[in-house]
């Protein structure tokens, strides 16, 4: 998907001239065209990124539309000062690419985890951010951020997962029934399609973007189901579940949320890949047709409806 | 101050510049109205500021013009004597000024965008050197080659380390119209920044980070302009050291941290105002 959105880089670069590359010197074999091909909107920070979030609003104060780039722990939690008061505040339109999302760095252990980003943001006014799911919402992702006027955070997850027909901001995949439906972004947005295979009463819903959520998109969906699982790689509490509750109680939806996501912890226990941690953490295609119908038997037993 | 502009350059060096006293004058009425702090942050800046506004293309920060030269005072709670100095320099008028700290105003205790002719808010140390760099890389990428791109740091905040960060990409990139000017007003939040972090003699820092360093008497407009005008004709990235004295001009509070945060009474503010006058009460 990164290589997606910086092939589409390239060509607004090459009719956009107030677009201006920043990198916190990330991104080889990958940014060496823009230098070459734009040195004069091209800069590489070095690793100094609370600095590198000031210069870019430095060059949105001189005219320049900055897309500056780096792995999203690096990005978001190293500077989230200087993105509060030098971005959101003046209200530039920084675009800030964060790679490695989720597990996506597994092995490297939890400073490299990154599953409390987007939460972070999302608690700022006027910061859009996108997760693409699919290259085909990943080639079209840098187009819709440049045509709003505000700040945005893009979420890269790795991988090339192809989704037929996902290049909307939200994608919705009907199930052979009414059963629980699943709401994902990112990385796994391809695990609840998996699970989706494994049980075709499942209907998945993927949003890419997820902040701010479509109040009445997801009104018109969780309308339709009693139970709703939001499937991230992040933590729920700031994540999306934690803006689908918000949206069930505001405006009186009738649907009971579940959270599948990574515990409120650091897993200090390596994985060697994603999937090893998608497997620990039921966010696998198995583990989520798990947590979809053994909750959903357990609430039979118990008695309880449908909240 | 522009190549880039329609506003040609103008001798602003040799522009009348207001009365120090005027303009501290100024804070304290501002200060004693609404009972606001950082007294001794403004008073430590006054001739600094003159000396940077009067290097600037005035009527070009008026018009927003995108070649305009830059002031980003990132001592933010410097906010009373910048919103004094710009009323001076015909940029805040004496309504505006008249409402700074109060119930719907735009003018903030910290230097906020919100005030036409400001360029960024600051308040939280550390944020305005890197986005005055970012600004001087815009500037110098889009042919604005001649504006000038000052920076206002305290000597306290310079601990900050995104302020080092921000100098080292300067220096890199060799940004020689971008001026930082460091109010060396030896104390910082509660006490004397050489307790907490000696980083005497400043020279020598930003020496080593490859700046060419113009260390004068922060109390001496003439010397920060003459400093100024070396800079804007010189192809080396600079900065400036403005040794200055914490509350100067109100005898009371000089060099003393306690007033970083008390507010004037109504004798504290008439002994400060007659000192400036000449007849200390």
């Amino acid at each position: 998907m990164r290589g997606r959105i910086f092939e589409a880089l390239q060509a607004r670069m090459a009719d956009n001239p107030s677009i201006f590359f920043v990198t916190g010197d990330m991104g080889i074999n990958l940014v060496e065209p823009i230098e070459v091909r734009y040195p004069e909107r091209f800069l590489n920070a070095g690793i100094a990124e609370q600095n590198m979030i000031g210069v870019a609003a430095g060059l949105c104060n001189a005219g320049f539309r900055p897309v500056v780039y780096t792995i999203g722990n690096f990005l978001v939690h190293r500077c989230f000062e200087q993105i509060r008061d030098d971005i959101a505040l003046h209200g530039y339109p920084v675009v800030l690419l964060g790679t490695s999302a989720g597990y996506d760095n597994a092995p490297l252990g939890p400073t490299h985890h990154i599953i409390d980003d987007w939460g972070a943001i999302r608690n700022l006014p006027g910061i859009d951010v996108y997760a693409p799911a699919s290259v085909e919402f990943a080639s079209s992702v840098l187009d819709r951020v440049l045509a709003a006027t505000r700040p945005a955070y893009i979420r890269i997850a790795k991988g090339s997962p192809t989704i037929a027909n996902s290049d909307n901001l939200v994608v919705d995949r009907p199930g052979s029934s009414n059963g629980p439906l699943l709401v994902s972004y990112g990385a796994l947005a391809t695990e609840c399609l998996k699970a989706q295979e494994l049980r075709s009463d499942l209907s998945v819903l993927i949003l890419n973007k997820i902040n701010p959520v479509d109040m009445a998109v997801l009104t018109q969906h969780l309308a339709r189901h009693d139970r709703a699982l939001v499937v991230e790689d992040h933590f729920g509490q700031s994540g999306l579940y934690s803006s689908l509750c918000q949206a069930v109680m505001e405006l009186g939806i009738d649907c009971r949320i579940t959270s599948v996501a990574p515990p409120l912890a650091f897993d200090l226990v390596v994985g060697a890949s994603a999937a090893t941690y998608f497997r620990r953490g039921e966010l696998d295609a198995t583990g989520i047709v798990q947590r979809a119908f053994a909750e959903s038997a357990l609430r039979n037993e118990v008695g309880h409806g449908h909240r | 101050m522009t190549s880039n502009t329609a506003s040609p350059a103008a001798p602003v060096h040799k522009r009348e510049l207001p009365d120090p006293i005027a303009v501290r004058r100024t804070i304290l009425e501002m200060l004693y109205r609404s009972r606001a702090s950082h007294l001794g942050s403004s008073m430590s800046l006054v001739e600094i500021l003159i000396a940077i506004y009067g290097a600037c293309d005035i009527d070009a920060i008026r018009a927003h013009l995108p070649g305009r030269d830059r002031v980003f005072v990132s001592k933010g709670h410097g906010a009373a004597a910048t919103y004094a100095t710009m009323h001076h320099f015909g940029l805040l008028s004496e309504d505006d000024l008249a409402t700074y700290h109060q119930d719907g105003s735009l003018l903030a205790g910290h230097v906020s965008h919100a005030v036409p002719g400001v360029e960024h808010s600051t308040g939280a140390l550390g944020h305005g050197l890197p986005v005055a760099v970012g600004a001087a890389i815009g500037m110098a990428s889009s042919g604005y080659d001649d504006a000038l791109v000052f920076c206002v740091l305290g000597d306290g905040e310079i601990q900050e380390g995104s302020v080092w960060e921000a100098l080292m990409l300067a220096s890199h990139r060799r940004l020689r119209r971008l001026i930082p000017v460091v109010d060396n007003n030896h104390v910082s939040s509660i006490t004397e920044t050489a307790k907490v972090i000696d980083m005497a003699p400043l020279s020598n820092r930003f020496g080593g980070f490859g700046f060419a360093v113009h260390e004068v008497d922060g109390h001496d407009t003439a010397a920060i302009s003459d400093a100024i005008e070396i800079i804007r004709h010189q192809d080396k990235q600079s900065v400036i050291i403005a040794n200055t004295v914490k509350g100067k001009g109100v005898p009371f509070a000089e060099g003393q941290p306690v007033w970083h945060y008390r507010s004037l009474d109504d004798k504290s503010y008439a002994t400060a105002m007659a000192a400036l006058s000449g007849n200390p009460l």
